[in-house]
């Protein structure tokens, strides 16, 4: 934070979460405010200008003031997560093919235990359905049969599409989901019920939207789409209209920028845009947005992007300067046909549970935890299991009487009692030493994580820059980095709100898939080359139209938006698939389907080995992907003048004791807003700011750049 | 170590625990007190003195009398005799053998094929209370599903004699 004054506020980042509405601004220079406000869940505007005012009160700023100069605005809410857990969405009908009736029903059964740990997944009386979106008795099945190839197998049963709308509008239903087999290869039937849909509303008088799948999401795979068609017409409409409130707050106080929300694949997407279901997730990726962002920035093309915050350990890793996309993830205990940036989740944070194993007297950790409630140190919060806080607190690392500026005071005492209790005593340790194994444990466990993510994409540590943010990152960096040989540890100064930074740091992009399927045999000629050429142009071009059409709600017109035509592709008879930019930017001589293979085979062989490409067999194009975007104004990075490497004398703020492998040793405290670029700090030291805390060991040190962002290196 | 308090073990005994709190119980480690309350909730609701010493089902227990002997007892205070012997023999027996008596349970074509597999419940002779149900093909014996072995049972996993 600082005295931005005189600076013209820029960009406008607002997460509004479950119980607190978030709002970061930047100014020009790089400088940002942060401000809190409770969420207001009926009209969320209003929490949201709440929070805008908490902030610029800061810069001395009115509302109309501020959001005049604004260019930028990004939204991103836990709101339709919470509708769709609580299940207060829209009352849905839907139409599926006969004999499908119980998708939501059976879940593939795989929902009945995705999020769970592996021991909870073979521990099968824990598996449990989740509650239907979609009651059973509005799900009705039409006969109809479109086959693999797209070929009408079974015509559509029109009277059996008639009367399943009229028992669904003599339900109330407040719109219509259609989802049959294989409308991605051919979606005539889909149509079909749509119209005939359309015909008996007409003829009732009433009006109901009705959501195609093939049309949202033609992918293969039907019950993540059924899902994800699902989830757009279940819980994504009500939220559209809390955007459209906020985006009428926004104009009422003078804002010319128009609203975006960020989305699941990574870029941010307008409140219209007619997908909406993918601003679902934003709140975790926003993190490995901003680290690309960062890394375009500072000229670096690998990050290991690593965030812990109160209850999970998250990994993303950026190659050659781009995320990877994760085909069907799930959300909420939902398989969705939605892209979302990859990242991988271990629940492992500073609020996990710390338990010793009453069986094998092993220390475990997680995959529960205290979350906001901290751990027994934080005697509001309830919680009697011993937590990674506490451990932290025990050993002189946490300021008990600086978490979170000081806001909540730690009881140390409780927590050496917790832990003795709790830990020691089981497993006949002393408590600092017990406190000391579980938090090198837990490093070691991060270590061991973020080490298998990166070998498994074919690189070593030495190819990747380490970037450590969230509210726990900066504690526990120089544990799981130990040994690991980075090119470089970077630990941004604002590390505990970069995931906000990140949404303001989005491109405004749209990015639409269709599964395509098609066969590239060995051995074919040109003619057949450039047959299934003509067969890829035409999806990405049906996809640029989509992307266009999206554009055009905001009034940007085609020629602005940059084009990026991407592939996912897997040899033939192979089972995962890979997605890459595309080398070209269309298929237009019968060379550039070699290129386009040349480019698959170059990275299954970084990712897999050389040894298992079987090349031989030919290879299969699944998915035409294409993502659009357009220059926004971005963040600009913090810049300071250079000063020596020794820090202030009244940088350093105190001596604690910190316990650092086995022995006491007193060590400097330094407040991290006191010092300048050019700084180096040797460890032992502590480094403290309000939000966050971090940790310097012996035999480290820190040097803080001219960005604001420390680099940790071996001392 | 996992502690529960009798209230929640009582919830649990009526199956009033929320589910998120039922999948925490399942998946944290066992509390080691665990049985010892589970009882002692169990020994609340009977209308009887004599000590549970191991349930066999929500109806029916291993019991040690005041003289001393170890019998099979339900809820209702019917005695099956000593707890080695085979309670079912002494229990009410109905037999569901047929298309008309299956049906009361199960829609037509759901249930199993009369004259290959019967349905047998074990009925509490003083209230009627259903003990057990077995799904036995016809002619097969009735067996005593489950003998426990006490004292290894309570040397061996709690710890205490009998």
């Amino acid at each position: 934070m600082s005295n931005g004054t005189g600076s013209r506020p820029r960009i406008l980042a607002i997460d509004a979460g479950g119980t607190m509405t978030d709002t970061f601004i930047i100014n020009e220079r790089g400088e940002f405010v942060v401000g809190k406000a409770q969420t207001t869940p009926h009209d969320e505007s209003i929490g949201f200008l709440n929070s805008a005012r908490d902030a610029l009160h800061y810069w001395g700023m009115s509302v109309e003031d501020a959001f005049s100069a604004m260019v930028s605005g990004i939204y991103s809410g836990t709101a339709m997560l919470n509708r769709l857990l609580e299940r207060k969405g829209r009352k849905v009908g839907v139409i599926v093919t006969a004999g499908m009736e119980d998708y939501l029903r059976m879940e593939r059964a795989i929902q009945t235990y995705l999020g769970y740990s592996y021991s909870d997944r073979l521990h099968i009386v824990t598996h449990r359905h989740n509650p239907p979106l979609v009651p059973r008795k509005r799900i009705f099945g039409v006969r109809e049969r479109i086959d693999v190839f797209g070929k009408v197998a079974i015509p559509l049963y029109e009277h059996e599409v008639r009367a399943a709308v009229e028992q669904l509008l003599r339900m109330d239903v407040d719109s219509i989901v259609v989802n049959l087999i294989y409308s991605f290869k051919n979606p005539v039937h889909e149509q079909r019920v749509r119209e005939i849909a359309e015909e008996v509303m007409a003829a009732e008088g009433r009006s109901a939207p009705v959501y195609l799948s093939s049309e949202l999401y033609p992918l293969r795979a039907d019950f993540p789409r059924l899902n994800a068609t699902l989830l757009e017409a279940y819980a994504a409409e009500p939220s559209r209209e809390q955007l459209q409130k906020v985006r009428s707050v926004t104009r009422a106080h003078g804002a010319k920028f128009d609203l975006r929300v960020m989305a699941s694949h990574g870029g941010t997407i307008s409140i219209d845009a007619r997908e909406l279901a993918r601003t679902l997730i934003s709140g975790p990726i926003g993190g490995v947005i901003g680290a690309k962002y960062l890394a375009e920035r500072i000229g670096v093309q690998n990050v290991a992007c690593t965030d812990i915050g109160g209850t999970s350990f998250d990994i993303a890793l950026i190659t050659d300067g781009e995320f990877q996309i994760k085909n069907v993830p799930d959300v909420a205990r939902f398989l969705l046909n939605i892209p979302l940036v990859q990242i991988d989740s271990v629940g492992a944070g500073t609020g996990s549970f710390v338990r010793v194993n009453p069986g094998n007297r092993r220390i475990e950790i997680g995959p529960d935890s205290a979350g906001a409630r901290v751990g027994v140190c934080y005697p509001e919060g309830g919680v009697d299991t011993v937590t990674i806080s506490d451990c932290n607190v025990v050993l002189g690392y946490l300021n008990p009487d600086n978490f979170l500026g000081g806001e909540i005071r730690l009881d140390r005492q409780r927590a050496i009692a917790a832990v003795q209790q709790q830990i020691a005593e089981p497993l006949g340790l002393d408590v600092y030493a017990a406190a000391a194994g579980v938090v090198e444990l837990f490093e070691d466990n991060l270590k061991n994580d973020l080490l298998g993510r990166i070998i498994g994409k074919g690189y070593g540590p030495e190819n990747y820059t380490l970037l450590s943010y969230g509210g726990g990152g900066p504690l526990h960096v120089s544990g799981y980095s130990a040994g690991l040989n980075f090119e470089d540890v970077l630990i941004p100064t604002w590390a505990p709100g970069f995931s906000a930074f990140g949404c303001a740091c989005g491109d405004f992009e749209y990015r639409y898939d269709r599964s395509i399927d098609l066969p590239i045999f060995p051995g074919i000629d040109d003619a057949t080359r450039m047959h299934l050429g003509a067969v890829i142009n035409a999806a990405w071009d049906a996809l640029a139209d989509q992307v266009a059409a999206e554009f055009a709600k905001s009034g940007i017109p085609r020629e602005q938006i940059h084009f990026k035509p991407a592939i996912r592709m897997q040899y033939y008879g192979q089972l995962n698939d890979l997605e890459f930019r595309s080398p070209v930017q269309r298929i237009e001589d019968p060379g550039d389907i070699l290129q386009l293979l040349h480019a698959f085979d170059t990275l299954y062989a970084k990712i897999y080995y050389n040894a298992a490409r079987t090349p031989d067999f030919g290879y299969l194009a699944t998915r035409a992907i294409m993502t659009g975007s357009v220059d926004v104004e971005k963040p600009a990075l913090p810049h300071r003048a250079e000063a020596g490497p020794v820090p202030d004398p009244e940088a350093q703020v105190g001596t604690r004791e910190v316990y650092w492998k086995g022995a006491w040793i007193a060590t400097p405290i330094f407040a991290m807003d006191r010092l300048h670029a050019g700084n180096q700090i040797v460890g032992p030291a502590i480094i403290e700011a309000p939000a966050c805390t971090l940790v310097v060991p012996p035999g480290r040190k820190v040097r803080l750049d001219q960005n604001d962002i420390f680099h940790m290196r071996p001392a | 170590m996992t502690h529960y308090d009798k209230s929640t073990i009582a919830d649990l005994v009526d199956g009033r625990l929320e589910w998120p709190q039922l999948k925490a119980m399942m998946s944290n480690f066992k509390d080691p007190d665990r049985f010892d309350t589970y009882i002692a909730v169990l020994q609340e609701r009977v209308p009887w003195d004599d000590q549970i010493l191991l349930p066999l089902g929500p109806h029916l227990f291993v019991v040690r009398k005041a003289d001393g002997s170890i019998v099979t007892k339900s809820r209702s205070g019917y005695e099956f005799g000593d707890y080695r012997q085979n309670w079912k023999l002494k229990a009410r027996i109905r037999v569901r053998d047929t298309e008309a008596s299956l049906q009361e349970l199960y829609p037509a074509m759901m249930h199993c094929t009369p004259g290959w597999m019967e349905l047998r419940e074990y009925i509490d002779p003083l209230d009627g209370t259903l003990l057990e149900v077995e799904a036995v093909p016809p002619g097969y014996p009735i067996i005593h599903s489950f003998q426990p072995d006490l004292e290894t049972f309570y040397r061996e996993w709690l710890g205490r004699e009998l």
